[in-house]
């Protein structure tokens, strides 16, 4: 406003401001001439009037369209005073503990305002080094499971704490006094606190005898160790120190023992970007496991020949004077000599050559190599296995340093028979289930769920529905264990402590803290147990080692943390007893069958995991089933197809499974898993595969490998859902596509050697008619070393997790409609008898030139400025162009509204929604979303550089599916930076883009797989 | 019928007839004649003299503007108004463009063509042409072929007319006149029913505008992926007891980076065991001071002399220079900053542990200008 | 017996009638009410009409997972439909227009119908595009360029907005045309009727058409103008719907071969599809002396003649896959043939190149119950064809890894189903609303009606 001589005066129009005359004219009469005087409207021609009369009506349209009101967005709530470590919109994180099985991981929480959204791995874990199995990234979906024990419960009747636990304490008093048993089934416990709290539970009631169910356990391997060397603690491997290394019917890298720790190490021999001397992997198995399929060598063997095989090897030693007679006993010398590589070769159609060129391996590598038996064999061939590894003096590989402690020994089948029988006799006046789940992981044939119903009070202390929970009297529901503390030691000289994040969800309790109001009568109340497990801390480890800080202080940084280092135990090493080894009988009749765990939710305990159900099998490629693989021989010998529905009956005991014909494996052998056929254990896990508990034998608890098994037909069809097609392998239509097209490269070690550029002979040569965009900063970029990748599946659960990707189900699924963002795409090639097995991970590989955006017509999918391929949600009307034109095929349609569509909206409700990441929108009905490269990641790292007024680091930005890698397979940085290492990788002679040739220019870069392998074998 | 008449018709049976007739008239000179038939007659614009038609040039011309149009408009739109890389096309794919340029070009070209000519060349619609509703119409709609000659036209003459008809062997000759209604027309202003008409038209144009915007947009399917199933920052969450989708961190947890602060009434402990970790440099002290101002100020004052903008308003805080003070260590002073001292609040929500330390650098800097000591010269 | 004049061309229109009877016989349908046979056919095709409603809101509902598509295969039955009908839609531009420019006079007799078929074929074919859209109530608006609330323009390097104008153009100018055409049909019967509400309504419609020669002169020039233009637009709309294909990399679709090989496809499956509905027209209404057994031999002959193309771009196709030697491409033809789709692909190949050849035979081109089953096969090939092309490829592309068999459901049958019912509940509505034979051009065209020059 301007104040012009002195008074206000209001201006309409710069003209007149400057006092323009014209103006000053127009402003001394109003109406402006022609306008309105002398106004007739008859001399105005029809059409004027009309065009009036128009512009009236359409000044009236817009009046209207201009006052439009705004909806109410809902209420804004902040915080009354913010907690200093919470910033609104920012991640807190929290270290903690995931526990499971008789393993623990340290974890990271990353929590929203103080609701854990995502679980990542605690990089001062020594062990693991921030790195989580798929299990622990998908269990956060636990916590906020709709189906979650919720309150506590007397016969299905909802009831309050105090009740509850009154009833139970004089029950059990009661008990006490008149001298019936105590059954208390618990699972191997990994808290010394915990085991703690049970044992003055045990010494309180007297009458307390503590059952310990693993249902796939290492009880043969304990054995075996114990009887060797006398010891409990069983060393980890030192892969990374391994040249060579021969799996036995074990699946190391894929679901036995402490796999991150074993990929982590392993993959050290396998970084040719770095080095060109890698390990070889020999791999002697029955079934194909992961393991199987990273191996440089691997031979069919039917699971009980194992034995021989070891004893063949020693014999073929001594007979090449590589070893002197005088290290063996007579008893085992006897064995050996029984037994020779050139009888065993032909006696199981095994090419002695390689044979023959393992032992050489074996021995040349003395000190350097390592056999390795699975959990399934028999503690005999474990003991044997020990042996051949002192004889190979590969004994400096074991690292009792970071050793598996097993504290809690698993009850003998001796013990359980016992047990039901006193059960039977009416001696047993209470069974408490303390989260684990007899009904379930007791093999049927013991007969405990028969007599089960002879006890009247049996009390279930668990999170999640369960069988033992339908049958319980009491249920008592505990804390997930975001919401829990405690402390857990598995290995040597590592205590890792575990904290909640939010407080009880529901009305659950710590479970510890059940029992010490069992114990003390105390009223019940949350810090119990943290005060309990503080002192109890302060007492085993801070008075013991010599801390400089006061307690509180160590306490704090302890949680601070989530790791404690402790001086590991030390062991004395012996030499092998040889005395206890006699030989077993090998001699199989019939189908022999392998019992192995699954591979992704241990023991059927995360059976109720949307997320985990959905993750393909990673050698089979099937969903939400397990199934009876067979080799292709076997197969057509009994003429079956996949899906075939087979009933598989061995000791009296009978189940059906549908067929899953599996190339390379032995023949007449069946490989199956436990952990499926859940029943009330809610919505998801229910009925979901086939339980095969059956099978396990009542009489010895760890018999995984049974012989003189009959299969027969059924006649009936039991649809399998895969994400992938199975081409029979000598089908000439469709064979070695993934070579002829270049979308696997790969060669032998010796190829590399002599030639490192092998890759780039004839490559074609591609120009473009556009020349290419500029992409100033940032231009980022993905490299995938398919040295390292074994396929484990691991970054697609976390990928799930950080973008809110929907479960979809088994019958979507079968019509391909998976929404996982990522994929590990599987190839066979060579014979059905003989595969050679390729895996790549497969997302949106971010093109250039991507073909995906020339064809959307709304420009939903389109390029960012820093290269990344990009979409926008609410934009896209679901053409499905993108995905057609997407050579890549990664790209994912809404064709429902998948949270809705699942399992009667399963998934859709108010404590799911908890689940997804704030970061991420979550995609509706109808359209196209696919892998971003994580970019809610990449903005934050760019906002703090921004705030702190500085650069992005180099490789500061991760991908939730690179920082879940185990073996660091995936890399992710910026590509017009030269010091990242993505560039490294880019410019590296054995990268290369997936179907090159189409000049899409790919963003995601591929190094070419090297195996350790003869050139002739692949 | 009024008695004004509009022209005099004839009709003739034979094709042949028709072009003889039509050839006779325009010889005989007369020009405000026209002649009608069923169906286009070969050689019948030869016989008129009539010239050759205009439309061809509406068609080029309408033609080329959409061409210009369309390559103008996709050339803004994608390559000035809101660029984007799109599979690594130029921002001007020429070839690219071509199908619809083509398409736009056919389209104007032909309904400028057919506008034209039916509004413009024709002059339709028109219904109350005098013609219609004759017995001649009716006629030459079917199978007869007319010519009428108008009154407008200079020649024209009721008597001769008619007698040259007779002698082109017409079957009929008949005069039309005007209806009534046609003669005395008048445009009538503003009539109540064209009126109502456009008032109608722009309720519903408004109405159906309003209910667009602000209802149909709002109602599912529209509002999908606009509620998202997700909590964010300061949302409702009727979930948790508080009603807050934002939750306190549970007692006694330790969050990464947050490690509680251990001399909660410990002032003097503090004092002690606290150490600074920052070495007072440039960007620290630029840190400090904007923290120092926005924060501590408005009672200390910028020169930390206790003089503020808040005087009397509050107690009065000390001058930071006394020699207490300046005697504290950092420790004592980072001390206050956390849990506050008399009516001073804690600023351990306002200021991250860094940026505390920071301001403590920057108030031993405000302490020593004020202080100097002969070493600093 | 007398030998024929071959010089003099034969009469498009049989024996010599009435000019005014021509009016009484095409009107007739208009003035008389129609007879229970009609009430029939309506009954019928609006049940399959109903049938695809119904597919389509259960579609709306719970979405296009009702459909077959899954991940490699976007695109299922509804594009296939889609280009099926754009397809059938051709004959009638290429009758109306191409032949007009040719003066092929033996047009007259079907030009209005077919034209006619053209419109309902291209309304039948536009509901797919937007319904097979995850979010069709957006897709409506989001595909057309106007400023929106994400400031975002629509991308004009995208085959699909190429459709979007392509065939709204198509509609636009193939409607004009067909109105321009009706205009001095719309005064005859003005001027025929004695019905007062007919009487406006044709005042309206024929914009008070006088029949006047200095109007005849400028509506013939417009005529050929809009000819002009309707034969490069019809040859550009299937161009276009080809390269939805042709400009995807897919292989098997990334092919240049597609714009002729569609176009020919498209006026061999319309004029099969005109071809079936005239045998029926001209029985039930009595025109055979209009649309005379002579111009449904030519028909045949065009139908022999693109059907010879489509077998040539059949072949061609291969000998370039194994020619190109790239080995996804020659993979996917061998795929067509002998993969799972194998039926689909030799349904396709005996309907469209083998059972055609037969029109080589007078007799058999001559007969109408044989032609009959005939044109009705093509129709059923030139389905398969889209099939083959649009799911073989999709299912079977790049990685062997996300390969997947396609099923169809039967929500994507019910809205099969419906497209027929819909184009012939149309093609029914118009028998009885509108001349369906151009009065004024038949006029013109028989024996006598133009003057006979070197008189006087």
């Amino acid at each position: 406003m301007s104040t012009k001589n002195g008074n206000k005066n209001i201006w309409k129009s710069v003209k007149e401001y400057q006092d323009d005359p014209e103006v000053l004219k127009s402003k001394l009469n109003e109406f402006q001439d022609g306008v309105t005087d002398d106004f007739n409207i008859n001399e105005m021609s029809q059409f004027s009037r009309r065009k009036f009369l128009a512009v009236l009506a359409a000044s009236t349209a817009y009046a209207a369209t201009g006052c439009t009101s705004y909806r109410d967005k809902g209420e804004i709530v902040p915080y009354v005073d913010r907690p200093e470590e919470i910033l609104p919109g920012k991640p807190t994180f929290y270290a903690s503990t995931f526990a499971d099985d008789g393993l623990s991981y340290g974890i990271l929480i990353k929590t929203r305002e103080g609701r854990p959204i995502k679980i990542e791995g605690n990089p001062d874990d020594k062990i693991n080094k921030g790195k989580i199995p798929s299990k622990v990234h998908a269990s956060i979906l636990n916590l906020y499971d709709p189906e979650r024990l919720q309150f506590p419960r007397i016969n299905g009747r909802k009831t309050s704490w105090d009740k509850v636990n009154e009833e139970i304490i004089s029950k059990l008093v009661e008990l006490e006094q008149n001298g019936e048993e105590i059954a208390f089934f618990t699972n191997p416990i990994t808290s010394p606190s915990t085991q703690r709290v049970v044992n003055e539970f045990a010494s309180k009631y007297s009458n307390v005898s503590i059952y310990t169910t693993q249902l796939v356990n290492q009880n043969n391997k304990i054995d075996a160790w114990e009887k060797s060397f006398n010891q409990k603690i069983i060393p980890s491997i030192k892969w990374d120190k391994a040249k060579v290394v021969l799996s036995l019917e074990s699946d190391f890298l894929g679901k036995e023992g402490n796999t991150t720790e074993n990929r982590l190490l392993y993959v050290k021999g396998r970084d040719v970007v770095e080095t060109n001397e890698l390990n070889k992997l020999y791999c002697v198995e029955a079934g194909m496991s992961l393991t199987g399929i990273n191996s440089d060598v691997r031979l069919r063997l039917k699971p009980q020949q194992q034995f021989n095989l070891v004893l063949s090897i020693i014999n073929e030693l001594l007979n090449s004077g590589k070893l002197d007679k005088s290290k063996l006993d007579s008893n085992v010398l006897a064995l050996v000599n029984k037994n020779s590589l050139a009888k065993f070769s032909s006696e199981n159609g095994i090419d002695k050559s390689k044979l023959k060129e393992l032992v050489d391996n074996l021995s040349d590598h003395k000190g350097q190599s390592i056999v390795y038996g699975g959990d399934v064999l028999p503690s005999e061939t474990h003991i044997l296995i020990n042996l051949l590894n002192e004889l190979l003096e590969n004994s400096d590989l074991y690292d009792y340093e970071n050793g598996f402690i097993n504290n809690s020994k698993i009850s003998s089948a001796e013990e359980i028979n016992n047990l039901v029988s006193k059960i039977s006799n009416k001696e047993v006046g209470a069974i408490i289930n303390f989260d684990s789940n007899p009904m379930y992981e007791l093999p049927p044939n013991i007969g405990f769920s028969e007599v089960i119903k002879n006890v009247e009070t049996i009390i279930s202390i668990s999170e999640a529905p369960s069988e033992t929970t339908a049958i319980s009297k009491y249920v008592l529901p505990v804390h997930n264990l975001l919401e829990s503390w405690g402390d857990h030691q598995t290995r040597n000289g590592q205590i890792t402590l575990q904290q909640p994040v939010i407080s009880p969800l529901f009305d659950t309790l710590q479970k510890e803290t059940i029992l010490l109001n069992w114990i003390n009568r105390v009223p019940v109340s949350d810090d119990l147990y943290q005060t309990y497990l503080k002192e109890n801390v302060k007492e085993y480890i801070y008075s013991k080692g010599n801390y400089a800080a006061d307690f509180n202080t160590f306490w704090l940084t302890a949680l601070h943390d989530g790791v404690l280092n402790i001086d590991s135990e030390s062991v004395p090493i012996s030499r092998v007893n040889q005395t206890e080894l006699q030989e077993i009988n090998s001699a199989q009749k019939g189908i022999s069958l392998v019992i192995n765990n699954n591979n992704f939710f241990s023991t059927g305990k995360y059976a109720n995991n949307g997320w985990l159900q959905e993750l393909p099998h990673p050698v089979t490629k099937v969903t939400w089933d397990n199934f009876a693989a067979i080799a292709p021989a076997t197969a057509e010998k009994n003429d079956l197809v996949n899906d075939d529905l087979i009933k598989i009956s061995v000791g009296g005991q009978e189940i059906e499974l549908p067929v899953m014909i599996q190339p390379g494996m032995a023949e007449d052998t069946i490989v199956t898993e436990l952990g499926y056929g859940r029943e009330n254990s809610g919505e998801v896990a229910n009925k979901v595969g086939f339980n095969v508990n059956p099978l396990l034998n009542g009489k010895d608890l760890s018999q995984y490998i049974l012989s003189d098994v009959t299969m027969t037909k059924t006649g009936e069809v039991y649809k399998l859902a895969s994400t992938q097609e199975h081409h029979s392998l000598d089908d000439e239509f469709v064979k070695d596509f993934h070579r002829l097209r270049k979308i696997i490269q790969e060669g032998t070690l010796e190829e590399y050697k002599n030639n490192p550029k092998f890759l780039d002979e004839h490559k074609y040569e591609i120009f473009s008619i556009t020349e290419s965009h500029e992409y100033k900063d940032e231009k980022w970029a993905m490299s995938i070393d398919l040295n390292k990748c074994l396929g484990c599946s691991e970054c697609i659960s976390s990928c799930n997790v950080e973008n809110n990707v929907p479960v979809v189900g088994k019958e979507q699924v079968a019509l391909g409609r998976e929404m996982q963002w990522m994929r590990i795409d599987r190839y066979y090639s060579g014979t059905p008898e003989e595969p050679i097995v390729s895996t790549q991970p497969m997302l949106c590989q971010h093109c250039d030139n991507a073909p995906c955006e020339n064809v959307c017509p709304v420009n939903a999918t389109n390029h960012s400025p820093d290269g990344l391929n990009q979409m926008a949600y609410n934009r896209c009307v679901g053409t499905r162009y993108c995905a057609n034109n997407c050579p890549y095929k990664v790209r994912r349609f809404n064709f429902y509204n998948f949270r809705d569509s699942f399992a009667n909206a399963h998934y859709d409700n108010e404590l799911t929604y908890l689940v997804n990441n704030p970061e991420v929108t979550v995609r509706s009905r109808g359209v196209i979303e696919k892998c971003t490269f994580c970019i809610q990641n990449i903005m934050e790292v760019r906002e703090n550089a921004i705030r702190e007024g500085r650069e992005i680091r180099t490789d500061e930005v991760t991908t939730s599916c690179q920082s879940a890698c185990p073996t660091d397979a995936i890399v992710f940085g910026d590509s017009n930076n030269n010091d990242s290492k993505v560039t490294k990788h880019r410019e590296h002679d054995l990268s290369y883009h997936v179907l090159e040739e189409l000049n899409v220019k790919p963003n995601v870069t591929y190094l070419a797989k090297i195996r350790n392998t003869r050139t002739e074998d692949v | 019928m009024s008695e004004k008449l509009y022209s005099y018709t004839a009709l003739f049976d034979t094709p042949n007839d028709i072009i003889h007739a039509a050839k006779t008239v325009t010889e005989k000179g007369y020009t405000k004649f026209d002649v009608n038939t069923p169906y286009p007659i070969h050689g019948m614009d030869a016989a008129m003299k009539l010239p050759p038609s205009k439309l061809g040039f509406v068609t080029l011309f309408a033609g080329l503007g959409g061409t210009a149009l369309a390559l103008l408009m996709m050339g803004w739109m994608m390559g000035i108004d809101y660029p984007i890389v799109i599979g690594g096309k130029p921002f001007f794919p020429l070839p690219a463009f071509i199908p619809i340029t083509f398409e736009i070009t056919v389209l104007l070209a032909t309904l400028t063509t057919v506008g034209a000519l039916l509004f413009f060349f024709f002059k339709l619609p028109n219904n109350r042409h005098p013609l219609h509703d004759t017995n001649y119409m009716k006629n030459v709609s079917s199978d007869k072929y007319g010519i009428c000659i108008e009154t407008e036209d200079p020649k024209f003459n009721a008597e001769e007319i008619k007698e040259l008809f007779a002698s082109l062997h017409a079957s009929t000759i008949e005069p039309v006149y005007f209806d009534d209604d046609e003669v005395n027309f008048k445009v009538v202003v503003a009539d109540p029913k064209f009126l109502g008409f456009l008032v109608a038209v722009a309720l519903f144009v408004s109405l159906s505008a309003y209910l667009h915007l602000n209802k149909l947009l709002y109602i599912v399917p529209f509002s999908w992926m606009d509620e998202q199933e997700k909590i964010v920052v300061q949302k409702k969450n009727d979930l948790f007891d508080n009603g807050l989708g934002m939750q306190e961190p549970v007692q006694g947890s330790v969050a990464r980076g947050f490690i509680p602060y251990p001399f909660k009434d410990k002032p003097e402990e503090a004092g002690k065991l606290l150490v600074n970790p920052l070495i007072p440099d440039k960007d620290n002290l630029e840190v400090g001071k904007n923290k120092y101002n926005i924060y501590c100020s408005p009672c200390h004052g910028y020169l930390a002399e206790g003089d503020s903008r808040l005087n009397d308003q509050f107690p009065n805080p000390p001058s930071l220079h006394s020699e207490k003070v300046r005697t504290w260590s950092d420790g004592r002073l980072y001390h206050v900053i956390v849990e506050g001292q008399n009516v001073m609040p804690s600023y351990s929500y306002q200021l991250s542990r860094q940026e505390r330390w920071a301001v403590v650098n920057y108030l031993r800097v405000l302490q020593r200008s004020l202080n100097a000591k002969e070493t600093d010269l | 017996m007398s030998s024929i004049d071959y010089t003099q061309e034969r009469s498009v229109v049989e024996g010599r009638p009435p000019l005014r009877s021509l009016d009484e016989i095409i009107s007739k349908p208009l003035d008389t009410k129609p007879d229970i046979k009609f009430y029939i056919a309506l009954a019928i095709t609006l049940t399959m009409l109903g049938i695809g409603a119904i597919g389509l809101a259960a579609s709306l509902y719970w979405g296009t997972g009702l459909w077959g598509n899954n991940n490699p295969v976007g695109w299922g039955l509804p594009i296939v439909n889609f280009v099926f009908w754009i397809g059938i839609g051709h004959a009638g531009t290429l009758i109306s227009a191409i032949l007009f420019l040719f003066r092929q006079k033996w047009r007259t007799g079907i030009a209005r119908f077919a034209e006619g078929m053209t419109i309902f074929a291209v309304i039948t074919a536009m509901i797919f595009p937007i319904m097979h859209t995850g979010r069709p109530w957006l897709a409506a608006v989001y595909l057309l360029p106007y400023p929106n609330q994400h400031s975002l323009w629509v991308n004009f390097t995208s085959p699909l907005l190429w459709d979007v104008f392509a065939v709204s153009t198509y509609f636009t100018v193939s409607f004009v045309f067909w109105y321009i055409g009706l205009i001095p049909d719309f005064a005859t019967l003005r001027d025929r009727t004695t019905h007062k509400i007919k009487k406006i309504i044709y005042s309206i419609t024929s914009l008070g058409w006088r029949h006047s020669n200095r109007h005849w002169q400028n509506y013939e020039l417009t005529y050929l103008i809009l000819a002009g233009f309707a034969t490069p637009l019809v040859l550009s709309v299937h161009t276009i719907v080809s390269f939805d294909f042709a400009v995807a990399i897919l292989p098997g679709w990334h092919t240049t071969i597609f714009p002729p090989y569609f176009v020919a496809g498209a006026v061999f499956s319309g004029f099969a599809m005109v071809q079936n509905v005239l045998i029926f027209i001209r029985k039930i209404f009595n025109y055979e002396h209009i649309i005379t057994l002579d111009t449904l031999e030519k028909m045949n002959k065009i139908i022999l003649l693109t059907g010879m193309l489509v077998g040539y771009a059949y072949s061609m196709e291969f000998f370039m896959a194994w020619y190109s030697g790239v080995q996804p491409e020659v993979f996917a033809f061998m795929n067509r043939a002998f993969g799972d789709y194998w039926w689909a692909y030799w349904i396709m190949f005996s309907c469209n190149v083998f059972f055609p050849q037969l029109f080589w035979f007078k007799k058999i081109r001559r007969s109408i119950p044989i032609m009959f089953v005939l044109a009705v096969l093509v129709n059923v090939g030139m389905w398969f064809e889209r099939f083959v092309i649009t799911v073989t490829s999709l299912s079977r592309d790049y990685l062997p890894s996300s390969w997947a068999y396609f099923k169809p459901t039967l929500t994507d049958a019910s809205l099969l189903i419906g497209s027929f019912g819909l184009f012939f509940t149309l093609v029914l509505l118009f028998t009885k609303s509108l001349p369906v034979i151009s009065i004024s051009e038949v006029k013109a065209v028989v024996d006598g009606s133009q003057p006979t020059h070197g008189e006087h």
